[in-house]
This record gives C-alpha cells, sequence and structure tokens, in this order.
C-alpha cells in the first residue's frame, strides 16, 4: 500500500500537499505532527472516507477508490474518533458488524466463533451484554477495536485511539494495538499525539509538517533532538527507556 | 484469524449467540401483540353500531368503512416507516420528516393548483391526477433539496433540517399570500383537502398509493437492508462497506415518496410519526430495523384505527382525530425532549 502525489484542498487552502510514502506491512506506523499538519487528512484519504484531489493511493495494485467499497471492506478497517451510536446497541451486537461485509446480517456459526474471540480478545466477555451508551470510555473504545477485529482485516487504521482516554486506558490501548500487529499479523497505521506512544509503541513513525511529510522512518531515525524541535517548535530532551527513545518537551 | 492466543471462555458464556435469540423472539413476541391489538381495533372499526338486520344498511357501511380501514392501514405503515427510516439516516431520534417542510409543500401546491386553474379544473378535481402531481412534484423537489444540499453541507443535519425550517416558512407564506386573494368560495373548498381528516380519506387513491408503496419497497430493499449498519454513522457504514451516499440519497426519496402518499391521502398530519417511531424505539429496544420499522406501523394502526373509533363513536365527529394527534405528539415531543437531552 502506498501513496503518490497524495493532495488534499479545502476551499483553496492545501491541506496535503503531494505527499508520497509506503506503508511498511506487518508493522505499526505512526503518523504525528503539530494540529493541522494534515495526518488526519491523510488517514482519512489512504481509508476512502476522505476523496483526494490529487495523486492516488495504491492498495495492493488498484487504487483505492476503484476498489468495490464491500471488498475492501474485507481487507481494510479504519477505527476513527466521531463514535455516537442512537440505537440500543449491545457489545456484542455492535462487535457483530464486524461480520457485515462477510455475512451482511445472517451470521454464520463461523462469524459467532470470529466474534466470540473478537470479545474474548478485548476481554470484553464479562459485559458483553451491556449497551454501549452505558459503558466508560475506555471500555467503549475497547468494544470498538473488538468489532475491528472481527472485522478480520489485514489492514487496521486508527485516528487518534488513545483520545479522551485516561492514562491507564491509553497506555492499555497502545498495547493493545502492539499485540495486534504481534500477535494478529496485521498492519496498524495511527494517528496519535503523544509522541511517546507513538516512539515506544510503534515500529516507523511519519512526522507531518504543514501537510508534507517531514521524517518518515523508523522510530529511532525520527526520535531525535533535532527532528522533534524541527517538527514541532519547541525544545526536546530524548531519553532511552527500555531501549526505545522518549522525549521530553518543555 | 486469532494467531497463537486459543480462549477458553467460561460455560456460561459460552453460546452467547443464545441472548441475541431471546431478544429477537421478545421483539417478535411484543409485534404479535401489537398486531392482535391492530386486528382487535380493526374488528371493532368495522362493526361497532352496524345495521345487521338489514343487508342493504349493512352493505352500505361496509362500503365506506372498508376503503377507509385500508386508507387508515396504509397510512400509518407509510408514515411509521417513513419516520424509522428517517430519524435512522439522519441519526436523531427526534427528528420526523415533516420538519422539512413536505407538509407545507404538499400545501402549497394544492393552494397553486386551485389558484391558477380553479376549483372545478382537472388538476384540483381529478384525485389521480392530483395524487400524480402530488408525487411527482414531492419527489423531484425533495430529491434536489435532499440530494445537492446534503452534498453542499457535508451531511450536516443541522444544516439540512435549518433549510428545510427556511423552506417550509417560505412555502407557507406563498401559500398564505395566495389564498388572500383567492376567490372565497374556492378557498372553502382548497380549506377541505388542506386539513388533515380521517373523516374524508382520499379514497379513490388507494389502489395507486398501494403501487406506488409496493413499488418503492421494491426498488429500495437493499437500502433498507443497510439501515442497521448506517445507524452507525457514516463513517462506520462506510469502513464497512456501505456505499454511504447512494443508500442515503435512495433512502431520503422513498421516506419523500411514503410521506407524499400518506398527506395525499389524509393530508399533512405532523406528530403522528414522531410519536409511532418513537414509541416503537422505547418498547422494542432494539437495533433491528426490520421489527423497528413493523412496530412503527403497527402502533401507528392502533393508533389511528383506535382514535378514528373514538372520534366517531364517542365524539360524534365534533373533534378531529388530527386535534389528538397535534395535541397527544406535542407533549410527548416534550417528554422526549426533556428526558433525552443527552441524545440531542
Amino acid at each position: 500500500m502506498f501513496a503518490k502525489n497524495l493532495t488534499k484542498i479545502y476551499y483553496g487552502k492545501t491541506v496535503v500537499d503531494s505527499v508520497n510514502f509506503e506503508i511498511p506491512k506487518g508493522k505499526v506506523l505512526s503518523l504525528i505532527g503539530p494540529n493541522g499538519a494534515g495526518k488526519s487528512t491523510v488517514m482519512g484519504m489512504i481509508s476512502r472516507l476522505v476523496a483526494s484531489d490529487a495523486g492516488l493511493v495504491d492498495f495492493e495494485g488498484t487504487a483505492i477508490h476503484k476498489w468495490k467499497s464491500r471488498d475492501l471492506s474485507k481487507r481494510l478497517a479504519i477505527l476513527t474518533q466521531t463514535n455516537n451510536i442512537q440505537m440500543k446497541l449491545t457489545v456484542r451486537e455492535l462487535v457483530s458488524f464486524g461480520r457485515f461485509p462477510y455475512s451482511g446480517s445472517h451470521l454464520t456459526a463461523k462469524d459467532i466463533e470470529i466474534i466470540d474471540q473478537a470479545i474474548g480478545y478485548m476481554e470484553l466477555t464479562q459485559m458483553q451484554e451491556q449497551f454501549i451508551d452505558e459503558l466508560s470510555g475506555g471500555q467503549r473504545q475497547r468494544a470498538y477495536i473488538a468489532m475491528v477485529i472481527a472485522q478480520d482485516t489485514e489492514y487496521v487504521l486508527l485516528d487518534e485511539p488513545t483520545n479522551n482516554l485516561d492514562i491507564y486506558h491509553a497506555t492499555n490501548m497502545m498495547k493493545t494495538v502492539r499485540r495486534m500487529c504481534d500477535e494478529l499479523g496485521k498492519t496498524i497505521i495511527l494517528v496519535l499525539h503523544e509522541i511517546n506512544y507513538a516512539a515506544f509503541y510503534s515500529d516507523y513513525i511519519c512526522a507531518f509538517v504543514g501537510g508534507r511529510i517531514a521524517k518518515f522512518g523508523t522510530v529511532k531515525e525520527v526520535m531525535t533532538k533535532e527532528n522533534l524541535s524541527e517538527i514541532y517548535g519547541v525544545n526536546f530532551e530524548i531519553q532511552e527507556v527500555e531501549g526505545k527513545p522518549l522525549s521530553i518537551y518543555y | 484469524m486469532l494467531k497463537g492466543k486459543e480462549l477458553a471462555l467460561p460455560a456460561k458464556h459460552r453460546n452467547r449467540q443464545y441472548a441475541i435469540e431471546t431478544k429477537k423472539k421478545n421483539s417478535i413476541g411484543k409485534l404479535l401483540s401489537i398486531a392482535a391489538l391492530v386486528v382487535l381495533a380493526v374488528i371493532l372499526y368495522m362493526t361497532l353500531n352496524v345495521r345487521v338486520d338489514n343487508p342493504k344498511l349493512f352493505w352500505y357501511s361496509m362500503s365506506i368503512r372498508t376503503p377507509k380501514v385500508i386508507a387508515m392501514l396504509l397510512v400509518a405503515f407509510c408514515i411509521g416507516g417513513a419516520s424509522v427510516v428517517f430519524q435512522s439516516v439522519i441519526n436523531n431520534t427526534v427528528v420526523t420528516p415533516c420538519l422539512l417542510g413536505m407538509n407545507s409543500l404538499y400545501t402549497l401546491i394544492h393552494t397553486t393548483a386551485v389558484f391558477f386553474f380553479g376549483a372545478g379544473s382537472l388538476a384540483a378535481r381529478n384525485t389521480n391526477v392530483a395524487f400524480a402531481v402530488d408525487l411527482a412534484l414531492m419527489g423531484t423537489i425533495a430529491t434536489f433539496i435532499y440530494s445537492f444540499m446534503f452534498k453542499k453541507t457535508k451531511y450536516n443535519v443541522l444544516y439540512v433540517l435549518l433549510i428545510g425550517t427556511v423552506l417550509s416558512s417560505f412555502f407557507s407564506s406563498t401559500q398564505a399570500t395566495m389564498t388572500r386573494i383567492m376567490d372565497p368560495n374556492e378557498y372553502d373548498t382548497l380549506l377541505a383537502t388542506l386539513v388533515a381528516s380521517f373523516s374524508n380519506i382520499n379514497t379513490e387513491i388507494i389502489v395507486f398509493a398501494v403501487v406506488v408503496a409496493a413499488l418503492v419497497i421494491f426498488v429500495l430493499r437493499k437500502d433498507l437492508a443497510l439501515l442497521n449498519v448506517i445507524t452507525l454513522g457514516k463513517e462506520q457504514a462506510i469502513n464497512l462497506g456501505v456505499d454511504y451516499d447512494r443508500a442515503i440519497k435512495r433512502l431520503l426519496l422513498g421516506v419523500v415518496l411514503f410521506i407524499a402518499i400518506a398527506t395525499a391521502m389524509v393530508g399533512p398530519i405532523s406528530f403522528l410519526g414522531l410519536i409511532i417511531a418513537n414509541l416503537s424505539r422505547q418498547l422494542l429496544r432494539t437495533y433491528r430495523h426490520g421489527y423497528l420499522i413493523a412496530g412503527s406501523a403497527l402502533i401507528g394502526m392502533v393508533l389511528l384505527v383506535g382514535g378514528q373509533l373514538i372520534v366517531e363513536h364517542v365524539f360524534v365527529y365534533s373533534v378531529p382525530i388530527s386535534v389528538f394527534i397535534t395535541v397527544g405528539g406535542g407533549l410527548y415531543f416534550l417528554y422526549l425532549l426533556l428526558t433525552q437531552k443527552r441524545r440531542l
């Protein structure tokens, strides 16, 4: 999967400017950068939620907008931040929607097995009959992740999955992301604001500034004092913790 | 799928599909009880105060009551279905399709017809022609408004509702201007078609209406199956492989046609859709639209047939049913606003 000369213009303002990159398969890639750098828009374009104005996103040899939406939904899943449901939906029912691309509304025995596994994987078995709107933010986020797991796609795109979560739940979310990559072999792309989560839990980092890619490389390559200062415009110190470069900014 | 990790589930969670099956059965049970109420109301409506001693009088009442009952059932089905679909598409449970100005559009179309062609003209008198004109005009204008405005506002519900409100007052003011300079006799004739009343139901168009309703359902059957997913929100729906924009457009057109059918038969009734769709949601507490639509339609049938029964036999036609619907609907709307603050 790669992007070529990807461009997005909103009301005459170029938000994403001719961006090129390739997504490493089976790894965790974090998109970071200051507000308005275009990382969420890039995420939208590679997941077909946002139409690009120029350039293309190639997914397995075919431009992403030429894919049949149904076929694509078996290969690539996206979870955005805006998830408000008006329906009375239980955790299990939500997770079952992950099987919609495969079986529609009629679940097969295999679907039910996969749903069970996804719920167990996210440790939601005890609360699977609870209604989504009665859960805490962290639990709800886990339910959505379980749905994405049930969707059983090679690629998983998460737009700020740690948003609105406290430190405990955010850290657990990042651990889950790592596990989904290591244990389930998924390729994961995240938009993150917390650079230390990006540094600790991902394999690659892509930093955006002003709609362009400022740095793209392994965590070690990108997480240097000079790079980060340049990207964010504030002072940085880098410290190693468990062999990973973590940053302190002030 | 899940490599490496095999999960040992506790015994009581092993067959979790069980809970969902129970819920399904519950919903079906509730729907059947409402259906029984519908049957009861219909039987009462058909038989109360019927003269069985004289076959002539008996068949005369039957010939009056049968088309009325069919029309009421059809109207309840159209409004109930359209309201549930509309709420789910808009992703808000306190809206009704009537908020988009379809009622005032209907009023305007009919006033215009009488204004320009006179109350005795073909367009005003022939109900089938008037119905066809209603459907065509409301369909075209609504397609334009919804497809175009939705796209323009990036599917922003508030904008669309605002545009609907503005258009609604625009239609009403235009209509008011026309009636002011209209011949009083013509206005008198016109008024009869503009006030919602189940006592003078437009029964001649029943066949036409049933055909159109069936056709709409047939054409939209695949889009209706997507409703459950659509309620997860635009992004989730696209993620799960739904062609969102296309489905929304088609469903909204269906909603408009259904509302047009109901309005053409009994005139504008505003709050009925809101009441029955929400009663259905409250009662069934499910996301499955098959059940929600059926529930909403059945509750509508009970309310309409039962309500008309009371209007005809208790109040002896002194109060039209639309008064009850508006008063009851208004109170229920207030109740919804106060209790569902969080979900607005």
